[in-house]
């Protein structure tokens, strides 16, 4: 079916809207966060036609979404946001997709940006080092089955107990870091095997750890609660639950394409493939994705440790933490959907590709953050900016508590070595003063900022439609990649 | 003779493979993830000190062909392996059983978290030959 602008309804600037009545299954509306120009480049791949499929979803409510950072992704857009009814709607593991719990953590220094001259050649080795990444690289730990099922039950909190993390910085993970529904039972003995040695590893891809500095602020008041000022020097890491996550999606897609036609399941896309929630299919992906989405805070606590070992070595500072959240997950919340009756009922959100931005005064916040909605943390291209936005009462009306994720890609990988030689883009790079250090220098193309969408347009359309408001934008300084 | 192709993607990676028999689609289509894996993978290929034994049963045959796939990457993750060799193969009806060979790998050179669906549909073209794409999520 081929869809063109002609389709969708203008609801204002930067909100599109394909009514109900496009297609015959369409079972809510679809809705576009985008200026017009990125519409067109929308447009150019599948991105709206999966979205579409998932307004088919069994049980959904409201609309289906998708941010403004959308390219075609497997059964759900990335930046697809999806809500369905409680217990007994759709949960669908390509609405999650196969990274689970991929995400960010922000660790604060009292460092300012000078502090990096002449060391940032240094800190990039030295990171490398401590932080094992690329392809098929275990970790510092090996963990036998018992101590792994731990982690899964756990989380953040077992890196911790096990004198690799600080106490604190649970309070500062979304969820705390730990997702009670986990059950390691549900997860199989091949994704165990795959994940038992990558505790403390960043993997390959879009994957990275990333020393920046401040160099805008654009909220003082919000950003002075989240501790954050100019020329402060950051760390990003950008990382999910590694392999383990990867085959507990792929394990799930398979049972629930078994499993659909039991429950009277047809979907457009096998990739889309669901259960009811409250069914065992459904019972046992979400149990088990929360012990994938528990191994991803884990590794990313671990990782953190490693990058504080870096720099208590290098300038004798202790790092803290602002936030660490989620951008592959499902979770069960409550929202309005009524308009009218404004009640707020509980519904299985399923991001992909998208963060959870809950605004002031959620019963989900921490009282560190219940002014000023939770921070929001979105990584761009190694070589643009990364933002820090604020979670906002409209983003709760609007898209269920959600806004973008990234950048989003706009170039193949062999498109972008085809465009540039990552020896070229390494030394442009220091030109701008930016230190990489990676495992491929050869591929560090495939990653060049002229793959994706502009980050600074992205985080702009967010900010205007209002579902985050832009607190501070990063400058990188060092990155390191698998 | 090359069955497969290697076709670029914006956030991924496709293979189109055809053949003159589904055996021979499910062989090249695992030469073709081989190749993904790991660019040199023909240097290993008289190396097979691993022996796996698969079994796998789907719906159709394009699923099929993706459990499939995904038993042998998870596998080759698990030994960090390439299995480049099928011996006794048999597929019968939306069944197969396998036994492969591998050889233990230095590196991958991508790393695949999965196998897809997307886009994947086994037919026959006008040829009267097998054919499908496979995307490959990295």
């Amino acid at each position: 079916m081929s869809i063109d602008k002609s389709n969708f309804k203008k609801i204002n600037a930067y909100t599109w809207q394909i009514p109900q009545t496009f297609r015959s299954d369409m079972r809510v509306p679809a809705i576009i966060f985008a200026s017009e120009k990125m519409l067109d480049d929308i447009l150019q791949d599948r991105s709206i036609e999966q979205l579409i499929n998932v307004t088919t979803l069994p049980g959904i409510r409201k609309a289906a979404l998708v941010m403004p950072d959308a390219h075609e992704g497997y059964g759900f857009p990335i930046g697809g946001v999806a809500a369905t009814s409680f217990p007994n709607g759709a949960i669908s593991p390509g609405g999650i997709g196969y990274d689970i719990n991929c995400g960010v953590k922000l660790l604060k220094s009292d460092l300012e940006a000078s502090s990096l001259n002449h060391h940032q050649g240094l800190l990039a080795r030295r990171l490398y080092e401590e932080i094992p990444s690329g392809v098929g690289h275990g970790g510092r730990l090996t963990l036998i089955e018992k101590r792994l099922d731990e982690v899964l039950v756990k989380g953040a909190a077992w890196i911790v107990d096990n004198g690799y993390g600080e106490k604190e910085d649970i309070h500062f993970i979304e969820s705390e870091g730990c997702l009670d529904n986990a059950d390691p039972q549900a997860v199989s003995d091949h994704a165990k095997k795959r994940g038992k040695d990558q505790l403390g590893t960043l993997g390959a891809g879009n994957h990275f750890v990333e020393v920046d500095v401040i160099d805008e602020i654009f909220d003082e008041t919000i950003a002075s609660t989240f501790g954050l000022s100019l020329n402060q020097v950051v760390v990003l890491i950008h990382t999910g639950s590694r392999g383990l996550g990867h085959q507990v999606a792929t394990d799930y897609i398979r049972i629930m394409n078994q499993s659909m036609t039991k429950y009277g399941i047809n979907v457009p896309d096998r990739e889309l493939a669901c259960a009811p929630l409250s069914s065992p299919e459904g019972t046992a992906y979400f149990n088990a994705m929360a012990a994938s989405a528990n191994f991803a805070f884990a590794n990313r606590e671990l990782i953190a440790w490693e990058v504080r070992k870096v720099f208590k070595e290098m300038f004798g500072e202790r790092l803290s933490t602002l936030y660490d959240v989620a951008h592959n997950i499902a979770k069960i919340e409550e929202h309005v959907i009524n308009e009218k009756k404004r009640s707020r009922k509980k519904v299985i959100v399923h991001r992909k590709g998208a963060t959870r931005a809950f605004g002031p005064n959620s019963p989900e916040l921490i009282d560190e953050y219940s002014l000023t909605g939770q921070p929001v943390l979105i990584p761009g291209s190694m070589g643009t900016a990364s933002y820090v936005l604020a979670g906002t009462t409209e983003a709760m009306e609007l898209s269920f508590g959600s806004c973008c994720h990234g950048a989003g890609r706009t170039l193949s990988r062999h498109a972008a070595k085809a465009q540039i030689s990552g020896k070229k883009l390494k030394i442009d790079l220091e030109e701008q003063g930016i230190f990489i250090q990676a495992g491929s220098i050869s591929d560090l193309a495939e990653e060049a900022p002229l793959a994706y969408k502009n980050i600074h347009d992205v985080v702009d359309v967010v900010d205007k439609v209002g579902i985050a408001k832009k607190v501070a934008r990063l400058r990188p300084a060092v990155v390191v990649k698998g | 003779m090359k069955t497969f192709t290697i076709i670029p993607h914006t956030a991924d990676v496709r293979l189109r493979i055809e053949a003159d028999s589904l055996e021979k689609l499910f062989v090249s289509s695992l030469k073709g993830m081989n190749r993904i894996l790991n660019k040199e993978y023909e240097k290993y290929l008289d190396k097979h000190p691993i022996l796996e034994e698969v079994s796998v049963t789907s719906y159709d045959k394009t699923s099929l062909l993706i459990d499939f796939l995904s038993e042998i990457l998870t596998r080759s993750h698990m030994h960090k392996a390439i299995f480049h060799t099928i011996d006794h193969f048999g597929i019968e009806g939306n069944s197969l059983h396998a036994h492969l060979l591998g050889a233990p790998v230095d590196k991958f050179t991508e790393d695949i978290k999965a196998v897809t669906y997307h886009e994947a549909e086994v037919k026959k073209n006008d040829k009267g030959e097998y054919e499908t794409t496979i995307v490959f999520d990295i």
